[in-house]
């Protein structure tokens, strides 16, 4: 009849999957000299904004299309970068479900999931190697997005390529972004602690060694 | 779920306009062909204009049959979501009959996806 619910002996707390306000970044000493204005420092984050963005493309069997994130007039431009060098977006990117793959290249042209042996890079005119590297609507689903990106002023340009796979005629891709504007302000001198608690945000060229 | 009627006519009649980031999804079909003055052969057609690709650099509008029903003179039917599990149009949704027949009426039920 009367119960008193007895105070749980844990919780667990999951963790926001975004940066947050007072979040602390530091861009790694493995960035280049054209990003001086971030290269080896550490920031807080001051303000977020969370922007939804849908991007979608028809595709038939077989064809591919290169989406590029990086700003421009081009026809494969989507504009997502960052314009101010205070700015930080972290992008979380989600696939509704389809046929297809994506792959990723950062420049243009390089993959970042080839292997180590000669010609383990993805080839979508090669039966097994479209798949190698291949990342698929099951693995950053559309609800529950899983791929995070990072975008500064002036990054190199990242291009996802989504290719439609056999079976079906035309497939229609949708991407949901949620781009986090993170608004930064450095710390110029950051302690020990700074150091250890901020996220560490590393060049790309770390994930082709 | 949104549905929409339209009379059969060979004109691709509009059940659900094109959304950019979603797909339409059909929920049921029912062709009421009762009154209607004949069979009549009733399609679901997906209308689109693909995306420029690594293949195609001056897409074209493209009209993909999804569904064909040829519904007989006095006939009425209703088709389910088991049915139909299969007509999804990615891009508008339109019906189109092989006759103008102001007597046979096409409802389809339908979600964005």
């Amino acid at each position: 009849m009367l119960e008193l619910v007895p105070k749980p002996q844990f919780s667990v707390v999951i963790p926001p999957k975004t940066l947050q306000e007072g979040y602390l970044v530091t861009f790694s000493s493995d960035w280049p000299s054209t990003h001086d204005a971030i290269r080896e420092k550490t920031f807080r984050i001051d303000a977020v904004n969370q922007v939804p963005y849908d991007l979608s493309y028809t595709i038939p069997t077989g064809d591919y299309r290169d989406v590029d994130f990086a700003n421009g007039s081009g026809t494969f431009k989507e504009n997502i970068y960052p314009e101010n060098q205070s700015s930080l977006f972290e992008v979380l990117l989600g696939f509704k479900p389809g046929n297809f793959v994506s792959h990723w290249y950062i420049p243009s042209g390089k993959s970042v999931h080839n292997l180590e042996y000669a010609q383990m890079y993805p080839d979508l005119t090669n039966a097994k190697r479209k798949y190698l590297g291949a990342r698929t609507p099951k693995d950053s689903p559309y609800e529950d997005p899983r791929i995070k990106l990072y975008f500064v002023k002036d990054l190199a340009p990242m291009i996802m390529r989504l290719y439609v796979l056999g079976g079906v005629d035309y497939e229609k891709i949708v991407a949901g972004l949620t781009i986090n504007k993170c608004l930064m302000r450095e710390i110029t001198i950051p302690t020990e602690a700074d150091r250890l608690k901020a996220k560490v945000i590393r060049y790309y060229d770390y994930l082709r060694w | 779920m949104p549905s929409t009627v339209v009379a059969a006519n060979t004109t691709a009649q509009t059940i659900a306009a094109e959304r950019e980031n979603a797909a339409v999804k059909a929920k049921s079909i029912t062709i009421d062909n009762l009154g209607g003055g004949g069979d009549r052969v009733i399609e679901i057609q997906d209308i689109f204009t693909p995306a420029v690709t690594e293949g195609v650099a001056g897409p074209v509008e493209t009209t993909v049959s999804r569904f064909k029903y040829t519904a007989l003179a006095g006939d009425q039917i209703t088709l389910g979501e088991d049915e139909i599990s299969g007509v999804k149009c990615l891009g508008a949704m339109k019906v189109i009959s092989d006759v103008i027949d102001a007597s046979c009426f096409i409802t389809v039920g339908y979600e964005h996806e």
